[in-house]
């Protein structure tokens, strides 16, 4: 009944928005940019986060835009290199970007200065620095959902609360050898010490085309738990060679870089059981993706592949944009046209408890807290989908933000 | 035409050796400086940071990995780790108290220290066992700043450049980054091509050519090997500091990857293998070509002209760029710099045919 009413009103204000279209198309545009990496090391996520995004704006446009304000986008690729991220930076910033999502750690980090002088929105979501969740040091940076240190707290608050207890168990963490693998260690060294459970980590050289000489050693430490903390090919790899030494597909737990393509790659039933960190909803169940569904990706709009709608990588984007819309909305009514970085920004610090839909847990965030609280569950492949096999929560959130605080009170003395 | 030298006539050794003694030579780099200089008021911000200066930071860098590439023959395939070296030590040296003119000195000298030891395994292997030798020095150091944190900067491995000043101007200030800049590249490049007239380069020159006999004439290989790499490597330091805090900004381990190593290889080879103007447009090419592609393809996109999924749109440059490389190194395998260099010869001594080479 609930569901119905909502649609109802749904249909409702969409009609009072189209009937208003012509009108409110009069206002000035929000301009976005998401500057990418489509060609070099990203692209196993970039093509369906950037579709993800780009269908979710295309569906604010066609219900009239944020307040009769349409968004416009534009979309560079940037390889991944951090002198052409800073041009194509440089260009969206002139022509009046007031967001930019590089989707790239090294160009991210590269650009925290500039958007912070600036004061141009620039999303992390998954990607860049940790410590950018503190708001006061950061207050540019959104990294919007849950960062690697939430992660991989939650992961072991998993197994502490579903797998019978964490404590004087073995647990391993396979990791790339890069800044991105070893970032969740401090974190997870210091939960040992207060779980007490024993923690080893295994590194595999980048980018993890070859790793059985890492799982070997894996497999004579005995791990009742194994996390792989990797990206892209590398993480097919790293579950193959897990099953060959001898570990149970439900002992693997990832980081939530692991999406279908991936269990695909591996052999979708071999690979059962699998679990990982998962920040939104996969699928197309959430009211966001139908109304995706009906009014983007069937009218021919979409921005890619029709395959691609409802993918792990794919509903990130959605989620980001749904985030960032709200925030914008917030702000519009807050503060008023023209919107500014500065005021999209505030925006987003006074999104409270916002789910898009039910496609992410409910997440709030403020002027200290630019991660929304750092929610998340764990999903287990099912040999066709991910199914949820916890609750959305958060976990250790204390140890996290001290972490946090004390990286970003380095990047302050450092400036 | 225009390389006019009838009626030129040197009656002083010093005008007979200047760098440039033919007038049009000297005209056109005198115009191109003074252009050089006014390129903050005459290009937008955009141009000025986003192309400009990375353009003449990165040449910088060419030229630096030319006096050893070009010059003394010893290929490098780890000069990024160089200037990786040269970019974490100045930050390092600032963050301790010290001035920046002085931390640029450190990152130099740091940079030759460690790029001499590696150089020194150019003693005993020549060509490709060289490029095998430099290699291992880029994932030792790239493996050496992942590592300790105490150098990359904590678990985000991300360290910003400090706020610092430059002979007393702010260094935060896009102008004032570009002529630091500016002036850097200026001062390698007179460094390389006077370096060509010297008896050092000429030693260098003869190791290049066949090392045994550079040693039947009188030369010690050795002293002119390792002074080859500590020289270049010194500039190839100073020019990773400048490219940290007049570009970057912030350093993270992947913008001194092998990839930017092979850049920069790139850069020395597609411009002209030893020759100044060769590291100019070899790293316009390299650097700026993608970009320019990128631009251009989404502008084409925009109006309609092209339509086709992101994906491949944001292949099409990469596939362009690969076909000019090919189709410029087909045209004149000697680079960039040889085919100003035809024009120019053409020119020299127009109407006349007989000094083409």
């Amino acid at each position: 009944m609930k569901r119905t009413l909502k649609k109802a009103a749904m249909t409702a204000a969409l009609a009072v928005l189209v009937g208003a279209a012509p009108v409110q198309a009069q206002k000035e545009p929000i301009k976005f940019g998401l500057l990418q990496d489509f060609t070099a090391v990203y692209t196993f996520v970039t093509s369906g986060y950037n579709q993800g995004q780009r269908d979710y704006l295309t569906l604010v446009n066609e219900m009239g835009g944020i307040d009769g304000h349409p968004i416009e986008v534009t979309v560079v690729d940037t390889g991944n290199q951090p002198q052409r991220g800073i041009e194509a930076y440089n260009r969206v910033r002139r022509d009046g970007a007031i967001l930019v999502d590089f989707l790239s750690t090294p160009v991210a980090n590269a650009m925290v200065n500039r958007v912070l002088e600036d004061e141009v929105v620039m999303l992390t979501v998954m990607h860049g620095r940790g410590d950018a969740s503190d708001g006061e040091t950061f207050p540019f940076v959104f990294p919007l959902m849950a960062h690697y240190w939430s992660q991989a707290a939650l992961l072991v608050e998993y197994i502490d609360l579903y797998e019978g207890g964490i404590e004087g168990k073995k647990i391993a963490h396979v990791h790339i050898d890069s800044p991105f693998g070893r970032e969740p260690i401090p974190v997870l060294q210091e939960l040992a010490k207060q779980k007490g459970f024993t923690l080893r980590t295994f590194p595999y050289a980048s980018p993890g085309n070859e790793q059985s000489a890492t799982w070997t050693e894996v497999r004579r430490f005995r791990p009742d738990h194994v996390f792989i903390w990797g990206a892209g090919g590398g993480q097919a790899v790293s579950v193959r060679e897990a099953i060959r030494n001898g570990i149970s597909p439900d002992k693997i737990l990832s980081v939530v870089w692991l999406a279908e393509s991936d269990m695909h790659n591996v052999g979708a039933d071999i690979a059962k059981g699998v679990k990982r960190f998962e920040a939104t909803v996969t699928g197309t169940d959430t009211p966001i993706l139908q109304e995706i569904m009906e009014k983007v990706v069937k009218a021919g709009k979409s921005a890619g592949d029709a395959k691609e709608v409802g993918n792990t990588y794919y509903n990130i984007g959605v989620a980001s944009m749904a985030i960032t819309v709200e925030g914008a909305r917030l702000a519009l009514k807050e503060f008023g046209a023209p919107l500014t970085g500065d005021k999209l920004r505030r925006g987003i610090e006074m999104i409270k408890d916002f789910d898009a839909q039910g496609l992410i847990p409910p997440v709030s965030y403020s002027s200290k807290d630019h991660q929304g609280g750092g929610f998340g569950r764990v999903s287990q492949w099912n040999g066709k989908s991910w199914e949820p096999v916890s609750d959305w929560h958060n976990a250790y959130q204390d140890l996290v933000w001290e972490k946090i605080r004390q990286e970003a009170a380095e990047f302050k003395k450092g400036r | 035409m225009f390389y006019r030298l009838s009626g030129i006539h040197h009656t002083r050794y010093e005008s007979a050796s200047q760098l440039w003694p033919i007038p049009a030579d000297r005209w056109q780099v005198y115009a191109l400086l003074a252009l050089a200089l006014a390129a903050p008021l005459l290009v937008s911000d955009l141009y000025l940071t986003s192309y400009l200066l990375p353009w003449l930071i990165m040449t910088s860098a060419a030229l630096s990995l030319t006096l050893l590439m070009g010059i003394a023959g010893q290929l490098h395939f780890g000069f990024a780790a160089v200037m990786a070296i040269g970019a974490y030590t100045s930050i390092h040296l600032v963050r301790f108290g010290l001035p920046f003119e002085l931390a640029l000195l450190g990152a130099g000298l740091m940079a030759a220290l460690i790029g001499g030891v590696f150089g020194a395994a150019a003693l005993r292997v020549k060509g490709l066992y060289l490029v095998m030798a430099t290699l291992a020095m880029q994932y030792l150091v790239d493996w050496i700043i992942v590592n300790v944190p105490a150098i990359s900067g904590g678990a985000q491995a991300t360290l910003q450049t400090p706020r610092t000043t430059f002979l007393f101007l702010p260094l935060h200030k896009d102008e004032v980054r570009y002529y630091v800049a500016l002036l850097w590249v200026v001062l390698v490049t007179l460094l390389i091509l006077n370096i060509k007239r010297t008896s050092f380069g000429r030693a260098l020159v003869a190791v290049r050519d066949k090392d045994f006999a550079a040693a039947v004439i009188g030369i010690n290989i050795v002293r002119y090997k390792l002074m080859a790499f500590f020289t270049s490597s010194f500039l190839g330091g100073v020019t990773g500091a400048v490219l940290a805090y007049c570009f970057y900004q912030a350093v993270t381990p992947e913008q001194f990857s092998f990839n930017v190593s092979i850049q920069i290889v790139a850069m020395v080879l597609v411009g002209g293998l030893g020759s100044v103007l060769g590291a100019y447009l070899g790293a316009a090419f390299v650097l700026l070509v993608p970009i320019v592609l990128t631009n251009a393809v989404a502008y084409l996109a925009g109006l309609g002209l092209l339509s086709a999924s992101t994906n491949l749109l944001a292949h099409i440059p990469l596939m362009v760029y690969g076909g000019l490389i090919i189709g410029f190194l087909l045209f004149e395998p000697l680079g960039l710099a040889k085919i100003y260099d035809n024009l120019r010869k053409y020119f020299l001594v127009w109407p006349f045919r007989h000094a083409r080479s």
